[in-house]
């Protein structure tokens, strides 16, 4: 391995997943990641090694960190902060050059981006107050139905007759599901009701934001096959979804770790 | 001359048979389950045994509530609005707004002068502010839904609670608990939370002396504490906050007598008992 590679890598400490991915200046070398449970620092820690082994480095390899999420404040390591958006914006515009919106369903947030045809954030809006927004609804509807997260997506592919909901509010979704249960209705079909609503609400933030082409679906929500379904027929396009979709955000904070490094591109 | 109030509200049945001077003669209170006509028989059907009266010597039956169309012997529906002002008037005459908060709604109502309602406003979209989202935090907490009024009032401070979603607000409530927070601490922000959601939805109707709060909210005295420290004065609060509703009913029923109106229905002892 010759000496005058450079490395950086992006952490992004979120409130499900901790992820790291490390580039060089030309590619994506390896990537980390790991459930946040426990303490963020030690998880972050681990997470960044996890990457730094898969890549054969270590940390006095890299030139530059950037960390970014809800846990950036407390990264054990030296790095500069960047805001979600802006590592979200950066992955995304690398992966599809083509992107103007970019929406994140993370297991707390969903955020909507736009980008101008440069790439650049021209506006963001993000859904925080309400779990009916998040990927937090469909957990908990899941683990009413005792359905593990990565079988939503296929099961719910099966619905032939979505669940309406009464309700817009998490709590009372998660009752209604028990009445439902107990009326007869099928898994799939309350499963395809709860990607409904959630893309209903994914949508209204894209609506505030005014809708273009193309649209890049990121986050946890982007691996559930039926709530990127949800979402492509609530906005009447098909969405984008990276081949990593958890990890764009780290992938962007590496990007910017490699801009702020001046001549090295 | 007794007269019945029938209150299907989305977590409890309330049942109240009242004497022709409207004093309250029996009152059963059952929890709300999937199956509400078999509920309001059997609430109505302990509430007549109760009164020691048989179901035919009912003169008015008023069914009010959210379940109120499946109240199949009540002569009359009416909205819990109207039956909830209806109760305010006689027993609190000087009342100007009142906030009912249930198990899984909330609301606020405006009366003029005359006991009237003016205007109200509904929370029924939303867990926050509404008995369910105690409900679910005292279960994350591992307490009882009714210790948490005293509880709360063993607190010298209350630790806030940013998050307005319930689902949040549960987490959120466990990494206060993992910071070093203690429970009373934790309820009395709980209910500086819910306070804060309730008040601040009745507010767009200008709150006005007296303020009267009903509903199983008002039976923890925390969450009045908290209500009376958001509206800057004393509440008044009835002695059986659950049963507003279906005294109210059971008061329309004498009203409608009064004016005149009779029951049209044949009344039928085996459509009580059926289920039974």
């Amino acid at each position: 391995m010759s000496d005058d590679q450079e490395y950086y890598a992006g952490v992004d400490i979120g409130s499900a997943f901790i992820k790291a991915v490390l580039i060089n200046q030309k590619q994506i070398i390896a990537y980390g990641i790991l459930s946040s449970r426990g303490s963020y620092n030690e998880t972050a820690k681990r997470v960044l090694d996890q990457a730094l082994s898969k890549g054969r480095l270590s940390l006095d390899k890299l030139s530059g960190i950037v960390v970014t999420g809800v846990g950036a404040e407390s990264a054990p390591f030296q790095a500069r902060q960047f805001s979600e958006i802006s590592c979200q914006a950066a992955g995304c515009r690398f992966l599809f050059p083509s992107a103007r919106i970019v929406i994140d369903i993370g297991g707390q947030f969903t955020r909507a981006i736009k980008l101008t045809a440069q790439g650049r954030v021209a506006n963001f809006l993000m859904s925080e107050k309400c779990a009916t927004g998040s990927g937090r609804f469909l957990q908990v509807i899941a683990r009413i139905l005792r359905i593990k997260i990565e079988d939503i997506g296929p099961l719910s592919l099966k619905s032939q007759k979505p669940v309406e909901f009464s309700t817009n509010c998490a709590v009372f979704a998660e009752s209604e599901t028990i009445s439902r249960i107990a009326e007869g209705a099928r898994t799939e079909d309350i499963l395809a009701g709860v990607h409904r609503a959630l893309a209903a609400k994914v949508a209204m933030l894209v609506k505030r934001l005014k809708m273009e082409h193309d649209v890049v679906l990121t986050g946890g929500g982007a691996e559930d096959a039926g709530l990127v379904l949800s979402v492509s027929e609530a906005l009447g396009v098909e969405v984008l979804v990276p081949e990593q979709p958890r990890l764009t955000a780290a992938l962007g904070a590496a990007m910017l770790a490699r801009e702020q490094r001046p001549g090295t591109r | 001359m007794p007269f019945a109030g029938v209150d299907i509200g989305s977590t409890m049945t309330k049942a109240v048979i009242v004497d022709g001077y409207g004093i309250i003669v029996a009152s059963v209170i059952g929890p709300t389950g999937a199956e509400h006509r078999h509920l309001a028989l059997a609430v109505m059907d302990e509430t007549i045994k109760k009164a020691k009266l048989r179901f035919e010597q009912l003169d008015f039956i008023v069914a009010t509530g959210y379940g109120r169309i499946n109240v199949p012997f009540a002569d009359k529906q009416i909205t819990e609005i109207t039956c909830h002002a209806r109760s305010i008037r006689t027993l609190f005459p000087t009342a100007r707004i009142l906030i009912d908060i249930g198990g899984q709604d909330s609301k606020g109502i405006k009366l003029d002068a005359e006991g009237k309602v003016m205007n109200f406003v509904m929370n029924d979209k939303c867990a926050a502010g509404t008995g369910r989202f105690l409900e679910v935090i005292a279960e994350t907490l591992g307490i009882k839904l009714n210790e948490m009024g005293e509880l709360s009032l063993k607190a010298k401070d209350y630790v806030r609670i940013s998050n307005t979603c319930t689902v949040f607000a549960e987490h959120e409530v466990t990494t206060k608990l993992t910071e070093g927070a203690t429970i009373p601490e934790i309820v009395a922000g709980l209910h500086e939370a819910f306070a804060s959601r309730v008040v601040n939805m009745v507010r767009s109707l200008g709150i006005e002396k007296d303020v009267v709060v009903t509903g199983g909210g008002a039976m923890n005295v925390g969450l009045i504490k908290a209500v009376e420290e958001k509206v800057g004065f004393p509440v008044l609060v009835p002695p059986e906050p659950l049963l507003t509703g279906a005294l109210g009913a059971a008061f329309m029923g004498m009203d409608l007598l009064a004016r005149g109106v009779t029951s049209e229905r044949e009344r039928r002892l085996e459509g009580v008992t059926f289920f039974k």
